[in-house]
Formats: structure tokens, C-alpha cells, sequence
């Protein structure tokens, strides 16, 4: 028992939920305001002009106290020896159980990581958006229970947290509130949920033939009980894939996320594409190698259902990325490609594949969070969300430019990047695999699919570099039509008069607080790459233990 | 099949058939005033059905007279009790059902419900 | 025999009392009366709970001392004294959260007539939980029917008295039923005490006779209740009942009325005809097909309802499916999913349906779709609430519907039949039930685009902010219910093994 595990999970919600109150306080106040008629608004839209840069430092402060507090004590408390706790007993066999094993620490690691750089980038950007408590209240909330998932003991905690997760995130994805926007979330709603459904069906089967509900690495299931009775827990198994499976974008419950990622704000689609996602790679890898067991699994149809959905969403999404002009929608098409990467790995069930999955968990994460970062620091300056519109935007931010390059050698694999090593380690487990023909097809379409990830990711830098004789950049009323016509701020109409006399454009980096994360990410994946010898130590430790 | 059986609980069959055309009347007819006849056809027959129950052939109503005590004498009172008992609560149920129907009619002016409902749904209130 | 034992008896004749005391008092001192009724009421029924736990074993009550084949009684278990404290919880609640529509839809005069129902109500909610005789159980069906049908046509237009009479019709018919198959059973097995025909009807199964007989009452008598409790296709009634009548009248009649019916049911499979012979009978079959049917049904209605609370009564008739499908699985585990979802299922419909009246008023007094947009920021407490019932409703883990879905769900598991109709009818509602209350939620939390530039043009802006402190009692009904919900959620283990021990002492 060890109650300091609620502090990391308890002080971001309770520290987001006090956001949310007081944002709640304005809004009735607003709608107060509305009400009694426009008589006052003069005033007070003067009094808030002054107060709101205040505000906003004072805003941004709490987060990151919050935040900074919570974080440190997630790790240290994660990194520090075992702890376990028992909340409350939900029913007679069923605890709330907070444990931290070897998986939970990598997850909690990574999370707590992109959490911090997507919030600092999003002081800035959620200027851009408005609605900053609402949005930094469910941030915080998110983070916690993001935490209290990866520290989960058992799969009804875990499963409670994955509904919770979906909740929470729902309000980050409909945060412009436009009906776009509420659409898209609904969507992402009715995916999860059914998905989670498919998880609750597997634990009520799981429940009946295991041991217990508790993880243990290498499974829990009870033979003597199973016996007979493989053909339901196949299938409850399967669910549980497809199931969670959505919220990792798998095939066929796939089609919410390019819908939702992009239309939420670039650090929310950052947080939601790096981590978000990776919460269902969590329940999977909790299901299949803490609960049910590799060796069940191994040679049956569920194993090969599984390996063929995971490819065919690997190659579906690098093919709808390589077509897609939206550069969001692209990075969100990618997000499903690459996210089926390390499902794959996952249904290899063999340690070196396995390790590569767990890698690949880390190195998406970095990646994929500062490739959304990207894509927001030109929403927010240029308001630009198509690809062509990206043409010569090297020379104007070249630090920024070349972070996203580097990143996109990371995701596509090369060398001496972090993506290279799980994704070596990724065909190496396949091509150990006495999977048959998935052997030799696993690694095919995984080159297939890092070379369109080379094509959907590299030229946008290229063009973005060397836009080419006669480049003119088209015409920029387009630019309103993505994003919502805000006129961001009011750069952005000098810039694009200068720029359509085809003068050279001066260098505009964009503020600290948005290019210090990319820097620091972006260091990231390449140093992954060079020193991953302790991270692959630890990702291969697990490996062991659970195959 | 068992028409013998039919014929030696001829009255309980009437019972039955009495309810059924109690029963699809009450559920079936449009006017509200032939429901309530259904109704009360209904339980009439429900009635009917439990006094047969507590009736013994050849013994005498459930009063003592003539200071006879011996209970193989009369018939079996509880059901008759019953009868008494669903009786007031089938008349307070018409009562109330006849009220509603009079508030209706006033408002309306039909006895029809499913004409009222498509008059209050054409309303839109 | 202690004091504390007369209190069922006592709680039924206080509350049958206070009725007609209301009619000669006016509106205020009624609903005084009525209040102070309760709160005794749930009081006593909680002193008889604690009583009977500590006894560990139930109790006969005999009225007017007359011994077993002949008396009337009362007998007392855990479930019985759990359900009426629960049902006086939820009831005073209701009450309280529907003070302003009260006085606001109910003729100036006629409010004690109110109070005179709600009252009579009470009393055969009692009645029907404790009582041990079937035929009492009948009398106090139909008690519980006219005033339902009170308090539905209180308010007094046409949809009102529309929805009373269609509702009095499918009532009379499920009533009529349930006495016939009494009759039936009475017929058979010469008793109307529930624990001598328990008795008879377990010769009479063992030795093989009167099987149709028999199965025609259970028929009956399950069909009538099913009528009565909105199943599916007799559910035509219950979106104008719910949907029109005053707010404490809708959600006592969604929270309690039903599932007063519901718990007999249980009684008699339990206690009068016992499971056995239930659960070979095809007649639980026959309840879990429109249980599931239901389920669907009633969300697919639901969907396409353009009303805030009718919408909520469409969502009734798909609990009841719930309920009705955990009874149809005829298994111990399947009975207790049941009435943890008849709590569950209690503490949220009323939550919903004074949340929404809260919404309501914030946006002019209407509960159409479209005009409650915003309305969670007009009216913070009510917003919240509908949330928290919505999420609920969907089975989200925290709330108490996640709690009957996982209890619905492991009562499938290893039946062998019908494990997978179960889980897929759940997998289906729990989608549908998100269709619509996440729309609504999602709705009731967007702006009023032309609320952005003020006093924009298309149609009059009908919100007004609605204060935590306008209407205390209805604030705090909510605070209460939401909490009730929390706890359900998140403490079910020691609810769940009351409920167990409760039906243990039905035998």
C-alpha cells in the first residue's frame, strides 16, 4: 500500500477540474452578460483586453506548476522501486489497483515527456484558439488519468481509465466547438466506446477463465478452467484487439482519427497522436501478454487475424498519407500507419519484435508530437494547413524546418535515427518469427510503408528548402479556408504581401516557448538513435519477461 | 381434443370467453365508453371465475342461520370475499376512468382517443 | 417482538392516513405533511433494515393476529427494507426537485390533491414491497394505478389527460391479467399467502400436475406486471405520461411507479412460485426476447425524439429492457443484476428528468432540442447533473449504470444460451444510449452561435442564467441524486451483497 501513487494521479485532476470551474465561472458570467443585454459590454471588453495578458502569464504559470510538480513526482515515484495500492473495491474480487511495473514506467516515462513539451508550445499556440482554461483544465485532467492508466494493476482499473481517457480527450477534439469539430468528436466517441465495449466483453470472458484480473507478465489465464473453451476466449481476445484496436487506429475501426486528430488544436493533435493512441497500444499489450499470454495465442487464427489487420493498416495508411494534401490529415494518416507498426510488432510475439514495438512506442511518440508541434507553429503564423502551401517556408523558418527534417528521418527510419532501431528490431523479430509467410511479408510492407513515409513526409522539407524556379506561392486566400479565417496575428498580412512581390523573405523563427520543444524532440529522436543502448536493454528486459 | 373437459368446466370456459371479450374489447375499441364496458366485462368474468372457485355444489352461502357451525355446510367464503374486494376496486377504477373520459369529452368533444391524439399531435402541443 | 418490527406496519397505515388528512389541508401544510411522511417513513424503513441485518433472518408480521392460512401479513427481509428505504430516498428527492413546477402547473386549490396521490402512492409502493398475500398485492396494484394516473392528469391539458386515459387502458389490461393468473394460481393451489402457495406449488411441480394451469398463471401474472412496467410493445403510453405530466410526476412515475411492479414480479418469482419452476418455464424466454427488443427499441425511439424528456422516457423503456432481460437470463446472478439496475436505474431516470426541467429553465421554459443549446452554461448544476446521469446511462465506470452493465454482463457469461444475445443487446444499446445523451450533453455544452454577438437576429433569446441558489430544494435534489449515483458507482460491492442476502431470505 503506498498512497503517495494517488498524488500524480489526483493533483493534475483535481488542479485541471479547478481550471474548468473557473472557466465555467466566466462562461456563466459571459452568458450572464449576454443576457442583460450588450449595455456594459464596452467596458468590459476594455477592462479584459488589459487584464488578459495577465491572465494568460498567470494562466500559464499554474499549468506549468502544476504540471511540473506532477510529472516529477510520476517518475521519481515510477522509477523508485515497486508500489502498489489499493483504492476501493469496486466489486467483491474486482479492486481499483494501482501497480507500476516495467511497462507502466516506459508509458509513464513517454507521457509525461510529450505532456510537458505539448504544453509548453501550447502557452503559446492557445492564444491562436481561445477558451485556454477549458482547454489547459482538460489537459491536466487528461494527464492524470493517463498516469493512473499506465500505473493501472488490473484490467477493470485499466479499463476504467481507458473510458476516462476517452472522455477527457473528447473535449480537446471538439475544442473549437465548430460543427466540424463536434462531429469529428462524436465520431471519435462512438468509435471508442464501441471499441471499449469490445474490451469489456473480453474482460467479462477473461474474468470467468483466468486466475485473476491482476497483470502478471506472462498471463493469468487458468488452463484447467480455459479447457474447452478456447473457441470464446479466441474471440474474446479478438474483440479485445479490435476493440482497443480502435483507439490505436487499427483497421477496420480506424476511420475516427484522421477525422478527429486534425480538426482539434496542433498540440492537442500532437498529445492525441503521440499518446492518446498509444493508450490503446497499452490495453492491448496489458490484455494479451499480462492476461491471456502469448503462448495461447501463438499460431492461432486470432494471431493472424491480428498480423494481417496490422500490415494492412501499416501499408492502408502510408498509401492515404502519400494522397493526402492536408498536412495534418497527412501526419494523422501517418499516425495510423505508424501506430500499426508496433501492433504488428505486438502480434509477432517474439521478444526482439516485442522490443521494437515498445521502442517504436517512444520513438512515435517523440516524433509524432513534434511533427504536430510543426504543423502548429505554421497554423499559428501562417495560418497554413495544405501541403503546398508549405513550399519555401524553409527560408523563412529554417530552425523550425529543419527540426521537422530531422524528425521525418526519424519516422521514416534512417539511420542513425531512433526510428531505424525499432524498426530493425521490428523486421528482425518478424523475420525470426515462425510465422510463415508474415515472416518475409512483415518486413516487405514495412519497407513499403517507410518508403512512402520517405514520400508523403520528405518533400514537404524539400520543398520547404528549395522551392524550386518559379515557385510562386499560390494564392493565399486558401489559407483561410482550413483553419477558420482568425487572422492570427497581424504578421501574417505583411507577410503575405511580401512574400507575393517575391521578395526573399526574412527569417521569422517562431517564439521559445514553440520552438523549444521541437528542438528538444527533435534531439530526441536522432539521440535515440545513437545511444539506445540502455532503452532497448530495458525494452528488451520486458520482452523477457512477458514472452 | 379434451372436449370433455371443456364440457365438465363449462362455466369456467364462459369465464374465459368472457374475459377474452372483455380483454380485446378494453384493448381494441376506439370509443373510450366501450372500453370501459370492456373493462368491466373483464373483470365480471374474472369474478365470475373465482366464485365458481369457492362454489361446492349443494351447500349454502357462507351465513350462519339456524345455528348450523359445521363448515361442510357452506361453500368456501374466501373467494367470495375476493369478489367483494375486486368489486370496489373495479368500481372506483370506472369512476375514474369515466371522469377522465367526461374531461376529455368536454375538451375534445369526441370519444374517440385516436382521434384525439392525432388532433393533439396536429396541435403540436 | 421489538417495536422496530411494527414499522412496516406502521409506515403503510401512516402514509395510507396522510392522504386524506392532505385533502383537507391546504397546499402548503400538505406538502409539509407529505415531506414530513416520507422522511419518517425512510427513517423507519432504515431503523427496520439495520433491525433485520442484525436478525440476519426475516420476519412475519401477522395482521390482527390471525395465524397463517387465514391472516393477512407482512413479512420482512433485507431486500424489502432496502427497497422501501430506497424508494422514500428517491421519492423525497423527486418531490423536492419539482417544488417550482408544481406550483407553477397545478391549479392554485388543487395542490393538496397532489400531495393526497403522492401519499396514496407511498402507501402501496409499501404495501407491495412487504406485503406476503397475493391478493393484496393486487389491491394495492390497482391503489398504485389511480394515483399513478393522479398524478399524471394533475397538470391538466390535453396531452395530460390523453397520456392518463392511455395510460389507465394498458394499466386496467396488465391489471385484469395479473388477477386472473392470482385467480389461477388460487385455483390450483388453494392459498393466497405467498409462502403456503410457495408450498403447494412445489408439490404440485414435483408430483408433474396442473403444469398448464400453472404455467398459465405464472403467464399471466408475468405478462400483466410486464404490461404494467412498459415493456416494450406495451410502452405506447409512457413517452406523453413521462413526457407531459408535472416534473415530480414524471420522475416518481419512471423511478418508482415501474419498478414498484417490477419488484413484485420479483416476489412472486421468488417467493410465490419459486425460481425453480420459473426458470423451467418458458415464460422468463418469452421476458428476455422484448427485454432485448426493448433495450433496442426504446433507444432507437429515442434517438429520434426532438424532446428533451420525452427522449429521457423513451431511454425508460429501454431500462426496463435491461431489467427485463436480467430476469429473462433466470439466474440468481441475473435477478440481482436486475434490481441493482432497478436502483441504478431509480437513482439516475430522476436525476435526468429534473436535470432537464433545470435546463428547461434556463431556456424559456422549453425542453425542445433545439432550444436547450448552452443551456449547461445557463444553468451550471443542472448541466452538470445531466452529464453525470448521461454518462450513467451510457455506463460509464465511476457512474452506476457501468456497475448493471458489469453485473448484467457477468450474469451472461457462462449462460450457455443466451450469453451472446446478452452481450451483443448490451454492446448495442450501450452504442445507441451514446448516440443520444452524448449528443445532448455535447449539445447542451455549445454556445449559441448567435449568442457570440449578442443580441443577434434569428428569434428572440429565450435563456436566462439560472443561479445555484434560485431554487434551493431543486439544487439540492441534485447534489443529492448526483451523489446517490457516485455511490452506486463506486460502492456497489456492499449494495451488491445486500441485495444477495436479501434474495437469500426470500426463501
Amino acid at each position: 500500500m503506498d498512497a503517495l501513487l494517488l498524488i500524480p494521479i489526483a493533483l493534475p485532476v483535481v488542479g485541471g477540474a479547478a481550471l474548468l470551474v473557473s472557466s465555467f465561472r466566466e462562461g456563466a458570467s459571459v452568458a450572464g452578460r449576454q443576457d442583460s443585454g450588450t449595455g456594459g459590454s464596452g467596458l468590459t471588453a476594455s477592462r479584459t483586453a488589459g487584464g488578459q495578458e495577465e491572465s494568460r502569464v498567470g494562466l500559464c504559470v499554474y499549468v506549468g506548476m502544476v504540471l511540473g510538480i506532477s510529472v516529477i513526482l510520476a517518475l521519481t515515484l515510477s522509477w523508485t522501486g515497486e508500489r502498489e495500492l489499493v483504492l476501493f473495491t469496486l466489486l467483491d474480487t474486482i479492486p481499483v489497483y494501482f501497480r507500476i511495473d516495467a511497462v507502466g514506467r516506459l508509458f509513464v516515462t513517454v507521457v509525461s515527456l510529450i505532456w510537458l513539451m505539448s504544453a509548453l508550445s501550447a502557452f503559446v499556440y492557445m492564444r491562436h484558439e481561445g477558451k485556454e482554461k477549458r482547454y489547459f483544465g482538460f489537459y491536466l485532467i487528461l494527464y492524470g488519468i493517463l498516469v493512473a492508466s499506465d500505473f493501472a494493476g488490473n484490467l477493470v482499473t485499466l479499463y476504467l481509465f481507458y473510458e476516462l481517457t476517452t472522455l477527457a480527450s473528447m473535449p480537446l477534439v471538439l475544442h473549437s466547438g465548430k460543427r466540424e469539430s463536434v462531429m469529428a468528436a462524436l465520431k471519435y466517441l462512438f468509435y471508442s466506446l464501441c471499441g471499449a465495449y469490445g474490451g469489456l466483453f473480453a474482460i467479462f470472458i477473461l474474468y470467468r477463465y483466468s486466475d485473476t484480473l491482476t497483470f502478471a507478465a506472462g498471463g493469468t489465464l487458468n488452463m484447467a478452467a480455459a479447457q474447452g473453451h478456447e473457441g470464446i476466449l479466441l474471440i474474446a481476445v479478438f474483440a479485445a484487439l479490435l476493440g482497443f484496436g480502435a483507439k490505436a487506429g487499427m483497421v477496420p475501426l480506424h476511420a475516427w482519427l484522421p477525422t478527429a486528430h486534425p480538426v482539434a488544436p496542433s498540440p492537442a493533435s500532437a498529445v492525441l497522436s503521440a499518446i492518446i493512441v498509444k493508450s490503446g497500444v497499452l490495453a492491448v499489450v496489458r490484455v494479451v501478454f499480462y492476461i491471456v499470454g502469448a503462448e495461447f495465442l501463438r499460431g492461432t487464427w486470432v494471431q493472424q487475424a491480428w498480423m494481417t489487420l496490422a500490415l494492412l493498416t501499416v501499408f492502408m495508411g502510408s498509401m492515404l498519407a502519400y494522397r493526402e494534401q492536408v498536412f495534418k490529415k497527412r501526419l494523422a494518416y501517418s499516425t495510423v500507419s505508424q501506430v500499426s507498426y508496433i501492433m504488428f510488432g505486438l502480434s509477432l510475439l517474439t521478444a526482439d519484435a516485442f522490443t521494437g514495438a515498445m521502442l517504436h512506442v517512444a520513438v512515435h511518440a517523440v516524433v509524432k508530437c513534434g511533427l504536430f508541434l510543426t504543423a502548429g507553429v505554421f497554423v499559428y503564423y501562417f495560418d497554413y494547413t495544405r501541403v503546398e502551401q508549405l513550399t519555401g517556408i524553409g527560408k523563412r523558418m529554417p530552425k523550425t524546418m529543419w527540426c521537422y527534417l530531422l524528425l521525418s528521418l526519424a519516422l521514416v527510419g534512417i539511420p542513425p535515427t531512433g526510428g531505424f532501431i525499432s524498426k530493425w528490431y521490428l523486421a528482425e523479430g518478424a523475420l525470426q518469427s515462425d510465422t510463415g509467410v508474415f515472416a518475409w511479408l512483415g518486413p516487405v510492407v514495412l519497407l513499403i510503408s517507410a518508403l512512402l513515409t520517405a514520400g508523403y513526409l520528405l518533400p514537404v522539407a524539400m520543398k520547404g528548402f528549395f522551392p524550386g524556379v518559379g515557385a510562386e506561392p499560390e494564392s493565399r486566400d486558401e489559407g483561410d479556408k482550413g483553419s477558420g479565417g482568425l487572422a492570427a496575428v497581424p504578421e501574417t498580412e505583411t507577410k503575405t504581401g511580401a512574400s507575393s512581390t517575391s521578395e526573399p523573405d526574412p527569417i521569422q523563427e517562431p517564439a521559445l516557448a514553440m520552438l523549444l520543444p521541437l528542438v528538444i524532440l527533435a534531439a530526441l529522436a536522432v539521440l535515440l538513435g545513437i545511444f539506445p543502448g540502455s532503452l532497448i536493454e530495458y525494452a528488451s528486459r520486458i520482452a523477457t519477461s512477458v514472452l | 381434443m379434451h372436449w370433455e373437459y371443456l364440457l365438465n368446466n363449462y362455466e369456467e370456459a364462459v369465464a374465459m370467453i368472457l374475459f377474452g371479450i372483455g380483454f380485446s374489447n378494453l384493448l381494441l375499441q376506439k370509443n373510450l365508453i366501450k372500453k370501459i364496458i370492456g373493462l368491466n366485462i373483464m373483470d365480471t368474468a374474472t369474478y365470475l371465475f373465482l366464485a365458481l372457485k369457492g362454489y361446492i355444489a349443494d351447500r349454502k352461502a357462507p351465513v350462519v342461520v339456524d345455528g348450523v357451525t359445521s363448515p361442510e355446510a357452506y361453500i368456501n367464503p374466501i373467494p367470495s370475499g375476493l369478489v367483494l374486494t375486486g368489486i370496489v376496486v373495479s368500481v372506483s377504477v370506472t369512476a375514474l376512468m369515466l371522469s377522465l373520459t367526461i374531461r376529455l369529452y368536454r375538451r375534445y368533444h369526441t370519444l374517440d382517443l385516436d382521434e384525439i391524439t392525432t388532433r393533439l399531435k396536429r396541435e403540436g402541443k | 417482538m421489538e417495536f422496530v418490527q411494527n414499522f412496516p406496519f406502521l409506515s403503510i397505515i401512516l402514509s395510507l392516513f396522510a392522504g386524506p388528512l392532505c385533502s383537507v389541508l391546504n397546499g402548503k401544510w400538505a406538502r409539509r405533511v407529505n415531506t414530513a411522511v416520507i422522511s419518517i417513513i425512510g427513517i423507519m424503513s432504515t431503523l427496520v433494515l439495520g433491525n433485520v441485518i442484525s436478525a440476519g433472518r426475516p420476519y412475519v408480521y401477522l395482521m390482527g393476529h390471525f395465524p397463517a392460512p387465514w391472516g393477512n401479513e407482512i413479512r420482512v427481509g433485507i431486500l424489502e427494507a432496502f427497497m422501501a428505504c430506497f424508494f422514500c430516498v428517491i421519492m423525497l428527492l423527486c418531490m423536492l426537485g419539482g417544488i417550482r413546477e408544481r406550483e407553477a402547473q397545478i391549479e392554485e386549490g388543487k395542490q393538496n390533491l397532489y400531495y393526497v396521490m403522492v401519499n396514496l402512492l407511498l402507501c402501496s409502493l409499501l404495501a407491495l414491497i412487504y406485503t406476503n398475500d397475493l391478493f393484496t398485492a393486487y389491491v394495492f396494484v390497482e391503489i398504485n394505478t389511480i394515483s399513478a394516473c393522479g398524478l399524471i392528469m394533475i397538470r391538466q391539458t390535453g396531452r395530460t389527460f390523453e397520456a392518463a386515459a392511455r395510460y389507465m387502458i394498458m394499466s386496467l389490461l396488465g391489471s385484469g391479467l395479473l388477477l386472473l393468473g392470482i385467480c389461477h394460481l388460487y385455483a390450483v393451489t388453494g392459498h393466497l399467502l405467498m409462502s403456503n402457495i410457495r408450498q403447494q406449488v412445489q408439490l404440485i411441480a414435483a408430483t408433474g400436475q396442473y403444469h398448464i394451469s400453472l404455467m398459465v398463471a405464472l403467464g399471466l401474472m408475468s405478462v400483466g406486471l410486464a404490461i404494467k412496467s412498459a415493456l416494450y410493445p406495451f410502452h405506447a403510453w409512457l413517452p406523453d405520461a413521462y413526457g407531459y405530466s408535472t416534473l415530480s410526476s414524471s420522475a416518481i412515475l419512471s423511478s418508482l411507479v415501474s419498478k414498484g411492479y417490477i419488484f413484485l414480479l420479483i416476489k412472486i418469482f421468488y417467493r410465490v412460485v419459486g425460481f425453480e419452476v420459473v426458470r423451467e418455464s418458458r415464460v422468463v424466454n418469452v421476458l428476455f426476447v422484448f427485454g432485448i427488443a426493448g433495450m433496442i427499441m426504446g433507444s432507437v425511439s429515442a434517438i429520434g425524439e426532438g424532446n428533451l424528456r420525452r427522449m429521457i422516457a423513451y431511454s425508460s423503456v429501454a431500462q426496463i429492457g435491461y431489467i427485463y432481460m436480467g430476469l429473462g437470463l433466470a439466474t440468481e446472478a441475473g435477478s440481482i443484476a436486475s434490481l441493482y439496475h432497478v436502483l441504478s436505474h431509480g437513482a439516475t431516470k430522476s436525476l435526468l428528468f429534473v436535470a432537464a426541467a433545470g435546463l428547461a429553465d434556463a431556456s424559456g421554459g422549453s425542453d425542445r432540442y433545439g432550444d436547450i443549446t448552452g443551456a449547461g452554461f445557463r444553468n451550471r448544476l443542472a448541466g452538470v447533473a445531466f452529464t453525470v446521469g448521461s454518462l450513467s446511462m451510457v455506463g460509464m465506470p465511476v457512474f452506476s449504470g457501468f456497475i448493471s452493465k458489469l453485473l448484467f454482463a457477468q450474469a451472461a457469461v457462462g449462460h450457455t444460451h443466451k450469453m451472446l444475445p446478452t452481450v451483443i443487446a448490451l454492446a448495442i444499446s450501450t452504442v445507441l444510449n451514446a448516440v443520444y445523451f452524448m449528443k445532448t450533453v455535447i449539445r447542451i455544452y455549445t454556445r449559441k452561435p448567435m449568442g457570440l454577438s449578442g443580441m443577434g437576429s434569428g428569434g428572440a433569446e429565450t435563456g436566462r442564467v439560472v443561479s445555484l441558489s434560485e431554487q434551493p430544494a431543486k439544487s439540492a435534489a441534485l447534489v443529492c441524486f448526483i451523489l446517490l449515483n457516485l455511490i452506486l458507482g463506486l460502492n456497489s460491492d456492499p449494495i451488491v451483497r445486500l441485495i444477495q442476502s436479501g434474495i437469500e431470505m426470500f426463501e
